[in-house]
């Protein structure tokens, strides 16, 4: 598997012209990811976090600033970025092996299959290869955008929300699916979420970012040791750490003595 | 619960109570002489023609002139429609250049047209192809655009990632997705022409089932009128279930999703 996928933003600005004034969307971005880390982006609505993640997968691709994959400055989509959106954005029309098979270029019939194949085998959807996806869950569609993301092995996985939709349950469930496909296709991941717990189940390194302009407040890098412990202690140390950024935090008046 | 088989033999039943309370009411009011039997003709007379036109093959002849009409001029005027809606709906330019043209050729009522038809194409076979594509050229045009024009941008993005080009983007994207509405394009269009077979023959003819309903009239013979009506309603009813049929069959995924 391939060790790059390293991501270095710099210097970004986005503004909209608007009406009376500007809109600053994005203000002074200066980020580095490493090859194969899994980085969280988080904030309120409208502090530009999926603006940004836009930018990286090019579907956005007026911007100041430098955004460079392996040192190449971006410009517009190409497969080694691959994106999963909050809304599967799977083709109705399409059976499940057809969604995923949509993206592969330049193989033949046999491997597109061989392809396929391992791809469903990997987000757990076998035995679905010919659902439509108004037959799938919300979390299996996820599994098979996940899966078409994932065909053109590309360096870096972008995720904009993927697990907004689905249930409390599911989502957790997710997470560690997620983790699991991370881990075995050592990728560099990047995730636009406004969940907390989320994030710091999952993540190498948490974004904080605010609005009006959209920039970043603070880059949390998370040590825990996976797989993380959501009731565990430490993991609720940095809940509250992240909880701060937002001044969402409970304070302790008192501590407890023996 | 019902099981499909009765459910279909119940809404089928449905269907067939108010055409058969009108029958009974027309023999009743027929028979009883309360209205002229000439031209309330009770319905067992009416069938009792009907097994005569077409016993002596009468009623067949005219059936399939009109047929052969409407599958001609249903052709040309759909296959039009659909090739420029596909261009407009591709090319802003070509739309711009031609939309103000078409909108208000298509507030003119098809029959406003025959006059000039007339004078141009005459009053037989080409005249009545003319007419027929004319009033399916519009339904088809107007569907193809918006199908192809309202594709979702969401899909269009996911198109974008994968950097399809513009066959795989027509092939895989924008007929896909538009094809529910160009199918109600077809049934709209289908539909207006067999209603329109039916005008052009009224006017000017010497067979088909428009002629036949002429004919019917001149002879002060409302069985023969009735006759016709009938076929036509049947006619349509049939051209319209079957090709919801084939969409159906086509747009599995479709009736699922809506």
């Amino acid at each position: 598997m391939s060790n790059t996928g390293a991501l270095e933003i710099r210097n970004v600005r986005k503004t909209y012209p608007g009406k009376e004034r500007d809109v600053h969307v994005l203000e002074n971005i200066n980020l580095s990811i490493k090859p194969g880390e899994f980085v969280s982006i988080i904030g309120l609505s409208g502090c530009g976090k999926t603006t940004l993640l836009r930018h990286i997968v090019g579907l956005e691709s007026e911007y100041e600033g430098d955004i460079l994959l392996d040192g190449k400055r971006l410009n517009g989509p190409s497969l080694d970025r691959g994106i999963v959106f909050q809304d599967h954005r799977l083709f109705p029309w399409l059976t499940v092996e057809k969604n995923i098979a949509l993206g592969i270029v330049g193989k033949s019939e046999k491997e597109k299959k061989e392809i396929v194949d391992s791809h469903i085998e990997l987000v757990g959807l076998k035995g679905f290869e010919k659902s439509y996806p108004y037959q799938l869950s919300g979390g299996m569609s996820q599994r098979a955008a996940i899966a078409r993301a994932l065909v053109n092995q590309p360096k870096i996985l972008l995720l904009d929300e993927p697990l907004g939709a689905l249930d409390a349950l599911t989502r957790m469930y997710m997470h560690n699916e997620l983790e699991r496909i991370w881990e075995k296709e050592k990728i560099t991941m990047i995730m636009v979420t406004h969940d907390v717990e989320e994030a710091l189940y999952l993540s190498d390194k948490i974004v904080v970012m605010s609005a009006k302009p959209g920039r970043i407040q603070k880059v949390l890098n998370v040590s825990l040791p996976r797989p993380r412990d959501r009731a565990g202690h430490d993991f609720a140390d940095m809940k509250e750490q992240v909880l701060e950024e937002f001044m969402l935090h409970t304070e302790h008046h008192f501590s407890y003595a023996i | 619960m019902l099981s499909p088989d009765k459910n279909k033999i119940s809404t089928l039943f449905l269907g067939l109570l108010v055409p058969l309370f009108l029958l009974i009411a027309m023999e009743l009011v027929g028979t009883s002489e309360f209205l002229p039997s000439q031209i309330i003709v009770p319905p067992h007379r009416i069938f009792a023609m009907l097994v005569d036109l077409l016993s002596t093959g009468e009623l067949l002849t005219h059936l399939r002139y009109s047929i052969v009409r409407v599958l001609g001029g249903f052709a040309i005027g759909s296959g039009t429609g659909f090739v420029l809606g596909v261009l407009m709906a591709l090319f802003p330019r070509i739309e711009r250049v031609l939309a103000p043209l078409l909108i208000a050729l298509n507030q003119v009522p098809i029959f406003g047209w025959v006059p000039f038809l007339m004078i141009l194409f005459g009053i037989e076979e080409q005249f009545k192809i003319v007419f027929i594509s004319l009033a399916a050229f519009f339904p088809m045009l107007l569907n193809t655009f918006e199908g192809i024009h309202g594709v979702p941008r969401t899909y269009l993005e996911v198109a974008r990632t994968f950097e399809f080009n513009h066959v795989k983007l027509m092939r895989k994207v924008l007929f896909p997705a538009a094809l529910p509405s160009i199918f109600t394009g077809i049934k709209l269009s289908l539909g207006i022409s067999w209603m329109s077979v039916i005008g052009a023959e009224l006017i000017a003819s010497s067979e088909g089932i428009g002629y036949l309903i002429v004919w019917g009239r001149q002879l002060f013979q409302m069985d023969i009128v009735y006759v016709g009506i009938i076929t036509v309603g049947t006619t349509g009813y049939v051209m319209y279930k079957g090709l919801e049929a084939l969409e159906g069959s086509l747009m599995k995924w479709h009736r699922k999703n809506s």
